[in-house]
């Protein structure tokens, strides 16, 4: 099955040469060689038919009604060495960390913008950045509770941080279901490694809403995921987690605020709500304080979050960390709060507000990445090397209106991995998503989501753009060895 | 010390969660079109059966055996068209988008309904509802259905059925399935009396036209309506007489099927949700529904009969009316 591989001069997380597994995935080559594909495919339709019958699916918005999907479920899982995974963990601890502190410093003393680290103008044109949280003192200081920090690897092999998600990142449900079928369908490869557990997730969530819950209530607060409804796309996931940590579901016509607390209506009247881990963008959460014609939020819910009678999670206002404007900055926050360097490093970035920048941008638009700062899902992108010469003329126009809400990045030539693709393997691109979550210490679960850009080529991963995703097994570290994963420095970083 | 350790930690008399309002309102209603869809597939089923048993029927009767199933499920009546009007009801009750409640469109709003409440039930009731949904939505489906109705049919009665059974066995008797099981019983109620009271007077209009055999064939198609032809065969050995026939569906107390069953049931899951949320006050739904059930424990069929039938399921039909309408004042709209 793996005749015909090529590993295309890119970084292949599967083969050192098209005859090599590497060491971590012998085992998985020769048994997936032994099995052939025909006996491969009647699991990956298993597979399929238990997503579709529990209902695992995403909304797709092609059109007016939106169309229920799987999410393509690609069966060959990725392999992440304990040792090289350690260092990950490390990397990402202390990421959520500065970012954290970062938050707390721009709504109180704003140091990091006194000391000329980052400029003010960024800050303030940021469009997530809410005045509203400004000298707001949020439980625990923590702003981020739950972050999912996208990792890429370049051609040299090493792991850089693409961005960080510290608004409602999502995806989390698809790695635990994922992992569930991959027992199912593959019980003997999955015994064959000793691959770390993450089934502790939602009680390690659950564990971190109740760490920021109110004094009031500390003893047993009453926790709600709060949904936009049954028609939005990750609609599965909040359901997903309100069974698995056994909390409330609620949609915003659920819930009322009186005297400044959060109520929900039973069938038996009113009862308090004390932590929200609520999956709507800040926009949407108090139409009395935001926009004022969001029917999915909660009037008066800003009132009772700044008096401390319930709490949200995320913070309102995480939306200014994970700004693609600001993502440049993150390794000088690294240094600024904690006087370390940071151990995962950024993919260089070309920051439009800046002159200079912007000239570079416009000058190598064939050859970059732009990214709109305040979109997500691989919307508002233009990737410069698969554009026509009108789309690039249009982005210009559009950078020049609006320099801030522009940035720049050179290709990264993501690793690749194996997928199966009629009846033979075929090397996809693929990126990472582990999820963090930061309560009374940071925890990191093992793996996270493998997202595959399952059409030939492709580099765009997401799953509003036809990706899919892989089951990540992260090996205890005894289970095989590998080099130092890490760059020395952003320069070995190779682009096209 | 943990939490085992302490008195509180093994109190299995903790009151039950309070469950938000709109979750109830879902429960119910998922509850409702599951049950309906059953219905729907049985009296479909039936009714081809028995058209084929009795070969050639007047056009009149036929015509009307196939509105009766409109009537039945409260649609009004199709467009002439040139179709053959069995066809067209068959049609139009089974993977219509527009009515209300063809079949499609009932699976269709259950398993929506579970779909907002998944953390509310359990696995194995979505994962019956959503293959159910599937089964109905997919590709093929209206091939199979070409194929053999009676078979497609069948299957979602017995998805329907199956899913009765999961959330009697894998969800706890609380407020939640007490919801699922006063929406089941109200259903059963309305169809149960409405499939009575129009087939009756169809039958009774045509009776002297038909010949014994024949007549018999179409009570026989009643019960089957309502799934009761076998516990009606071995209560009265085979006996096809019309006024034992309601006595049964209508007043029999250990039948599951009949309305007196269902009544009992229905006010019982209303009686323990009202204890769970206000004790010691009946509310205006526990009140229709007690009296109700008090007045068919003390019934006799002279007494329905003298009233007349029809007079009789419809002022039941109206008390069932007034029930939901009273549940949902008291306990959806907070």
């Amino acid at each position: 099955m793996f005749d015909q591989y090529e590993c295309d001069g890119l970084f292949d997380e599967m083969f050192i040469d098209r005859h090599t597994p590497r060491p971590h995935y012998a085992s998985v080559a020769s048994r997936l060689s032994a099995m052939g594909s025909e006996a491969f495919n009647r699991r990956v339709r298993m597979a399929d038919m238990t997503f579709r019958n529990q209902g695992i699916t995403f909304t797709v918005y092609s059109d007016t009604r939106g169309v229920e999907k799987i999410f393509p479920f690609d069966l060959i899982p990725r392999i992440i060495p304990g040792d090289e995974w350690t260092l990950i963990e490390r990397g990402l601890t202390q990421r959520i960390t500065a970012l954290n502190l970062f938050c707390q410093d721009i709504y109180h003393d704003q140091r990091i913008l006194k000391e000329g680290i980052i400029p003010p103008e960024l800050i303030y044109g940021a469009k997530m950045f809410r005045r509203e949280m400004f000298h707001v003192n949020v439980p625990k200081n923590i702003y981020i509770h739950i972050c999912g920090t996208d990792l890429i690897r370049g051609k040299d092999g090493k792991y850089y941080v693409l961005e960080d998600n510290g608004r409602t990142p999502s995806g989390v449900s698809y790695v635990l279901e994922n992992r569930s079928v991959m027992k199912r369908v593959f019980p003997a490869l999955f015994s064959a490694y000793k691959v770390r557990a993450i089934e502790d997730y939602p009680y390690n969530l659950l564990q971190t809403l109740k760490y920021v819950a109110p004094q009031h209530a500390q003893d047993n607060p009453t926790i709600a995921i709060l949904t936009p409804g049954i028609y939005n796309s990750a609609y599965f996931e909040h359901s997903f987690l309100a069974r698995q940590m056994g909390v409330e579901l609620v949609e915003g016509r659920d819930l009322i605020v009186e005297n400044s607390f959060v109520y929900m209506r039973t069938t038996a009247g009113l009862r308090r709500v004390d932590v929200i881990y609520r999956r709507l963008d800040d926009d949407f959460l108090d139409p009395l304080c935001f926009r004022h014609d969001s029917a999915l939020g909660v009037a008066g819910l800003m009132n009772a979050y700044r008096m401390g009678n319930v709490a949200l999670v995320n913070a309102v206002g995480t939306g200014v960390a994970d700004d693609k404007a600001i993502y440049p900055f993150v390794p000088d926050m690294i240094k600024f709060y904690m006087g370390q360097e940071a151990i995962i490093p950024n993919v260089p970035t070309y920051i439009c507000a800046r002159p200079d920048d912007m000239k570079y941008t416009l000058e190598n638009l064939d050859k970059l990445v732009v990214k709109a700062t305040n979109e997500s899902g691989g919307y508002g992108m233009l990737m410069g090397h698969q554009s026509t010469k009108a789309e690039q003329d249009a982005f210009a126009v559009k950078i020049k209106e609006d320099p801030r809400g522009f940035i720049a990045q050179p290709v990264v030539e993501l690793s690749q991995h194996p997928s199966l693709i009629g009846d033979a393997f075929e090397g996809r691109r693929i990126d990472l998503r582990p999820y963090i979550l930061y309560g009374e210490k940071p925890i990191i679960m093992p793996g996270g989501l493998t997202r595959v850009a399952l059409r030939r080529g492709s580099l765009v991963v997401n799953s509003s753009q036809g990706g899919g995703s892989k089951d990540t097994w992260v090996l205890d570290e005894e289970d095989a060895p590998v080099a130092s994963p890490l760059p020395e420095g952003t320069e070995t970083l190779v682009t096209t | 010390m943990s939490q085992l350790g302490t008195t509180n930690a093994f109190n299995l008399n903790a009151p039950a969660r309070p469950m938000l309002a709109r979750d109830a309102d879902s429960m119910y209603w998922m509850s409702r079109y599951v049950e309906r869809a059953e219905h729907i597939s049985r009296v479909l089923l039936v009714n081809s059966n028995v058209l084929t048993d009795v070969g050639d029927l007047t056009p009149h009767l036929q015509q009307k055996q196939w509105q009766s199933i409109l009537t039945i499920f409260r649609l009004n009546e199709l467009k002439p068209s040139d179709k053959p009007v069995g066809q067209q009801v068959v049609q139009y009750m089974t993977f219509n988008e527009e009515n209300p409640n063809s079949l499609l469109n009932c699976i269709l709003r259950a398993r929506e309904n579970a779909r907002s409440i998944r953390e509310n039930i359990s696995a194995e009731m979505w994962e019956n509802l959503n293959t159910l949904y599937w089964s109905i939505v997919s590709d093929d489906a209206r091939a199979r259905f070409e194929d053999s109705s009676d078979t497609f049919y069948r299957a979602i009665m017995s998805g329907s059925m199956l899913f009765q059974a999961l959330t009697d066995q894998t969800l706890a008797h609380d407020q939640r399935w007490h919801f699922t099981q006063l929406a089941k019983y109200l259903e059963r109620i309305d169809v149960t009396s409405r499939v009575i009271e129009t087939k009756f007077t169809i039958l009774r209009s045509a009776e002297a036209m038909l010949e014994a055999p024949i007549r018999n064939i179409h009570w026989m198609a009643v019960l089957r309506s309502c799934c009761s032809i076998e516990a009606y065969r071995k209560a009265y050995v085979g006996d096809m007489d019309p006024m034992r026939v309601a006595s049964f569906l209508i007043l029999r107390r250990d039948f599951p099927r009949s309305i007196r069953y269902a009544v009992s049931k229905a006010h019982d899951a209303m009686a323990a949700i009202r204890r769970d949320v206000s004790p010691g006050v009946i509310d205006a739904a526990e009140r229709v529904l007690g009296r109700l059930d008090a007045q068919l424990e003390y019934a006799e069929m002279s007494e329905i009969l003298l009233e007349g039938l029809p007079a009789y399921l419809q002022k039941m039909q109206t008390s069932i009316d007034d029930a939901a309408i009273e549940v949902q004042k008291a306990y959806f709209l907070h």
